[in-house]
């Protein structure tokens, strides 16, 4: 049963719910680094290892820091400074541990700290009600993941079409951020046939 | 870095997050009654609502399933006969979370109310499960004044009235809902799904009916006591 | 200083959402109706007054190498008021704002007016400032909201406003929001051209 929920959670977070299509959240990045498709793909692998690993603190910070000491209520400073600590600590490994991959990463992850798809994940694992179930915390972690997949697969979509639409005649006033946004609409619009998907 | 400069940065810090846990723990004794008085004024709202016409007596929670259970138990007096009803907390996953309702129920387990405390689903979608069929236009608003002020109850959550909530409830695609609808939809123990949203509808049902299997074991469970 | 243009920029020369294309997404999240509109402006108005005044009252004593931490402290402090606050006094509105209300911490309107305006600038200025931003944001979500609200739901501030027209469900929804938001940066775009020819000619 528990791998039919885990399975249910990855796809509807990565289809059903894209955290960029359907629940507009993360924009910044997704607009600010969709031009080309090289940074795309490290901003996509950044996000979805800072997301799964946000949503494994956070949960135990919320379960075991939080609510025995029944401050819930503090939990939006407590997420983001667990976030914003944790983007610098997880800088500063990848820069000891892996320099190439921290050439591939390192400007990224700076950026993410504001993204607020990060945040968006550790507040929506505790509304999901994941906090009372026997395994929340995989639970979360699952859907922190599915998340960050979500987000790099809709990042990726729009820098391919980017790239294209680069030597595409647009008109002079479309271009830019307009034209970005009307195929970001027409973006969400297919994933609108997601909606009513049935898992199992 | 200078030494000096590690304990002004520490002693900088230190008081930014004082002075912010203080204030904020200031607000929050400020807010707490208000928060308190309007979740207790929402259930009370609420079981009003799925019990017409009873009085509550007893709220409970049980461990059934190793969840936590809540239901309360209200009585009616009607011909010097004291009838019994039910009321119980449900919740499902719907699409964007768990969908928590509170259902009222009474001995033949005929669905006297149906009310959803919470939901997080798409809206224009799942979320139509709370909309309010409204016929009062924005300009009857500003013509007439004093228009029928109370909140009325949702389309959605009304056609669960009167149904049996111990037999499965089906649900049938039949577009927008109407008052003439509700008829066939009694006689085939029957809700029509919001357009789009299936699923949200499913949740919905299926909360009720393993609500009401927890609710007969709750009950048992208190007879043997 | 000119207190007047510090106050106006953020409504239309600096505009957050249209011109400097920062704090999206509760803009588009948030703009299905009218309502919710106007209260995440509010919101949001509020937490940018608030951190404006405290990160300016100690731009001078803030070691720069900590500053960001500190400017996220302060910020979150005040969602978490406005949260508490609506919380317990508009229920109604808390719980449809839902998520977006902690989100309003990592609005980039927020940090960036504090990092680029308020570590700056006295205190009056800040306020100016910030007030003016809020009311840009506010403007821009409330244009978004109604021409969503009417278009997607028949409604206004709740109220149907024609009995019996079916409306466009798609523009309350997320595509709605990207199309209604990318026509109106066109227009946007097409008015700056018209006046920059304009004064071309003359």
């Amino acid at each position: 049963m528990e791998i039919k929920i885990l399975f249910t959670i990855l796809i509807s977070t990565i289809f059903i719910n894209n955290y960029v299509l359907s629940r507009i959240l993360g924009l910044c990045p997704y607009l600010g680094v969709s031009k080309k498709l090289d940074s795309a793909i490290g901003m996509g692998l950044a996000v979805i290892f800072v997301m799964t690993i946000a949503s494994f603190f956070t949960f135990i910070i919320y379960k075991f820091v939080l609510i025995p000491f029944h401050i819930e209520y503090l939990r939006t400073i407590a997420f983001i400074i667990v976030i914003a600590s944790l983007v610098q600590l997880v800088e500063m490994v990848i820069e000891k541990i892996s320099p190439a991959l921290y050439q591939a990463l390192g400007i990224f992850l700076p950026l993410i700290t504001t993204n607020c798809a990060v945040l968006g994940v550790a507040v929506l694992n505790i509304d999901s009600g994941f906090i009372t179930q026997e395994f929340g915390l995989l639970n979360s972690v699952v859907q922190g993941f599915g998340a960050g997949v979500g987000f790099t697969l809709a990042l990726l979509l729009m820098a391919g079409i980017r790239e294209r639409l680069e030597i595409a005649m647009v008109p002079e006033n479309l271009k830019g951020l307009p034209i970005t946004f009307i195929t970001a609409g027409l973006m969400a619009m297919a994933f609108l046939g997601f909606s009513g998907m049935k898992i199992f | 870095m200078k030494y000096s400069d590690i304990v002004k940065t520490t002693i900088i810090i230190s008081v930014i997050g004082f002075i912010s846990a203080f204030s904020l723990s200031f607000m929050k004794k400020i807010t707490q009654e208000p928060i308190a008085k309007q979740e207790q004024e929402k259930k009370l709202e609420a079981l009003a609502l799925v019990l017409p016409g009873y009085t509550v007596q007893q709220e409970k929670t049980v461990t059934i399933d190793d969840t936590p259970f809540t239901y309360w138990i209200a009585t009616k007096e009607e011909n010097r006969i004291v009838k019994k009803a039910w009321a119980f907390l449900t919740e499902k996953k719907g699409y964007g979370g768990p969908v928590q309702s509170i259902v009222g129920v009474d001995e033949s387990n005929t669905i006297l109310g149906f009310t959803i405390l919470s939901q997080n689903e798409t809206p224009g979608l799942g979320a139509r499960c709370v909309e309010v069929a409204s016929n009062e236009t924005f300009v009857d608003h500003f013509i007439t004044k004093n228009l029928t002020s109370k909140e009325e109850v949702s389309w959605f959550q009304e056609q669960f009235v009167g149904l049996n909530a111990s037999k499965p409830i089906a649900i049938q695609k039949k577009g927008n809902w109407h008052k003439e609808m509700k008829e066939e939809l009694i006689q085939h123990n029957a809700v029509t799904a919001i357009t789009g949203a299936t699923i949200t509808t499913k949740a919905v049902t299926q909360s009720i009916e393993e609500g009401i299997q927890k609710l007969h074991k709750a009950l048992t469970l208190q007879e043997v006591q | 200083m000119d207190y007047f243009k510090e106050f106006f920029k953020g409504v239309w020369e600096k505009n957050p959402t249209f011109v400097l294309g920062i704090g999206m997404c509760p803009t588009l999240a948030v703009s299905t109706s009218v309502s919710n509109a106007i209260w995440m402006g509010i919101g949001t108005t509020f937490v940018l007054f608030g951190s404006n005044i405290l990160v300016s009252a100690i731009r001078n004593i803030v070691p720069s190498h900590v500053r960001i931490p500190i400017f996220i402290t302060i910020i979150a402090t005040f969602v978490i008021i406005v949260e508490l606050t609506l919380k317990a006094y508009q229920p109604a509105v808390y719980k449809a704002l839902g998520i977006y209300i902690p989100l309003i911490v990592v609005n980039c309107i927020i940090l960036g007016r504090a990092e680029e305006f308020a570590a700056k600038n006295n205190i009056p200025a800040s306020i100016l400032d910030a007030l003016g931003m809020g009311l840009g944001f506010t403007l821009n979500l409330t244009v978004l909201s109604f021409i969503r609200e009417i278009l997607g739901s028949n409604k206004l501030f709740g109220y149907t406003l024609i009995p019996g027209f079916k409306p466009a469900l798609l523009m309350i929804l997320a595509p709605g929001a990207f199309f209604t938001l990318g026509l109106l940066l066109w227009g946007m775009n097409v008015i700056k051209a018209r006046t920059a020819r304009f004064k071309r000619t003359e």
